[in-house]
């Protein structure tokens, strides 16, 4: 516990959240303005899944970049200042160092996730949706993109803290977006083994395009899709933890 | 002049940035033919059908993250160790350094732009397009190259000044959605991000009217002298900070 405060003392100043806050306002607004385009057009978009869809479908660009920057800020510092030969010097396990920079960057990208739904709700709201608060919903979106985004930040840490340069990690969270972004065009099968095309796959809505035009629909909860997420995380955490910690500093 | 040029190659010999600059055209084109192999019979425009399926997110999204990517990579050596020390105490005027930075950022932005045409010409052919390949997209993407200057100049200046690799990329990623917004609002001529998207001619192939033409290249080379001024007076006037 104590290490994982001491992550929080360390990016204090890091301007982290701000940027975070920052990054999310642009993507939140992007969403909230295009759903008030699309029920100016269509009266029928005026309902929650629209608004719910159009933030988990933008989240496959914005998450694995926020993702991988705010990881990638939590592990530059430790290169910069050639402080994790600091810290491995300490009477503390670098696993535990390790995966505490995980808890840390994962609470703060469940905070993001949160402003997400707390956003959409105030949206929702505002704008008169029928059926009250969709509180089910909310709490699914939060855990489908919690699930994605863990997945993200397990690989993008292993690679930020494994490479000094943080161009490589960087450009894996731009080519994590980009397969999040054009991940509706590609088949069931092949988004399966793309883990930034989750954050559609576990939303708790989706577009099904009939000949003409499309409705929402609500989409049930895929346990395999959960359960691969949760895989990859556990899995790219634990090889990614075994693969720093022995590293050579 | 010269000097800070040869270090500045020096610097990225052996760096493996060719990496990060081919893999995403590389994606970027598969995408872009997947998508137009599967939907070829909506998509009947031969090659400039397959322009908007390869360039729509590689130029509105992911080239102005690739520069700010390539900006970020020319100054963190100097942000590394006390280099910054050394650079600025070395014998050739400031406004020296950054031109190297900047001439080396944008051969490194062309270098991918020219890979990505490559490869929509080796894809157009594989997928046996009608008719030649239309000149005009080398055109675009010049003009794409064009735009990237000023932001390479903008982002420049903020990973000179910003020691921390990802936070530019964070700002351009800012950038290019409120450049986005500002191309559909119609105001996207005025900013530099945007500039990108109607040089590459990326969501519209029609030609610009000779005002806006006229704007594209002047707002265009003002924004680059701009920012560079802007770099130049932060390297001179600010306190190196090194560690």
């Amino acid at each position: 516990m104590r290490v994982l405060k001491l992550e929080y003392y360390k990016i204090r100043r890091k301007k982290i959240v701000p940027m975070i806050l920052l990054l999310l306002a642009a993507e939140m607004l992007w969403a909230c303005m295009s759903n008030s385009l699309s029920i100016s057009r269509n009266p029928d978009q005026a309902v929650w899944a629209s608004i719910l869809f159009m933030t988990a479908s933008l989240n496959g660009l914005f998450m694995p970049l926020i993702t991988a920057i705010v990881i990638s800020r939590m592990c530059d510092m430790e290169h910069k200042g050639s402080t994790w030969k600091l810290l491995a010097s300490l009477h503390v396990g670098r696993s535990r160092l390790y995966a505490a920079k995980f808890g840390c960057a994962g609470s703060l990208l469940l905070l993001a996730i949160a402003v997400q739904a707390a956003v959409m709700a105030v949206y929702g709201l505002a704008q008169g949706f029928p059926g009250g608060l969709p509180a089910a919903w909310l709490l699914r979106f939060i855990g489908g993109t919690m699930l994605a985004t863990l997945a993200a930040a397990a690989i993008q840490q292993w690679i930020a803290m494994a490479a000094r340069n943080q161009a490589f990690a960087l450009c894996l969270g731009m080519l994590g977006g980009f397969i999040g972004l054009t991940a509706p065009l590609f088949p069931a099968g092949v988004r399966r083994w793309l883990i930034w095309s989750y954050y559609l796959d576990l939303a708790p809505v989706t577009y099904r395009y009939a000949e003409s035009a499309g409705t929402f629909a609500a989409q049930p909860w895929d346990g395999r899709i959960a359960a691969a997420a949760l895989g990859t995380a556990f899995l790219c955490f634990i090889f990614g933890n075994l693969h720093v910690a022995r590293k050579e500093i | 002049m010269r000097q800070s040029l040869s270090a500045e190659w020096l610097k990225l010999r052996h760096s493996r940035i060719g990496i990060v600059l081919a893999v995403l055209p590389v994606i970027s084109l598969l995408i872009g033919c997947a998508n137009y192999a599967l939907n070829r019979e909506v998509l009947t425009n031969g090659w400039y059908s397959l322009w908007t399926q390869v360039s729509l997110f590689y130029g509105e999204f992911f080239l102005p993250i690739l520069v700010a990517i390539v900006c970020a990579w020319v100054c963190r050596l100097e942000h590394l160790n006390r280099n910054w020390n050394l650079v600025l105490t070395a014998p050739v005027p400031v406004a020296a350094v950054f031109m190297a930075k900047w001439i080396a950022a944008s051969l490194l932005i062309l270098l991918a732009q020219a890979m990505f045409m490559g490869l929509y010409g080796i894809a157009g052919l594989l997928l046996a397009l009608p008719g030649p390949f239309p000149a005009e997209t080398i055109g675009w993407a010049l003009r794409g190259w064009y735009a990237c200057l000023s932001i390479s100049a903008l982002q420049l200046g903020l990973s000179l000044r910003i020691r921390s690799f990802a936070v530019p990329v964070g700002f351009s990623l800012a950038a290019v959605l409120i450049g986005l917004g500002l191309y559909v609002a119609k105001w996207g001529i005025y900013f530099p991000y945007s500039l990108l998207t109607i040089g590459m001619h990326v969501l519209s192939r029609d030609a610009l009217d000779p005002l806006r033409e006229a704007l594209f290249w002047t707002v265009n080379a003002g924004y680059g002298l701009l920012f560079a001024a802007w770099s130049v007076r932060g390297l001179k006037g600010r306190d190196a900070v090194t560690g």
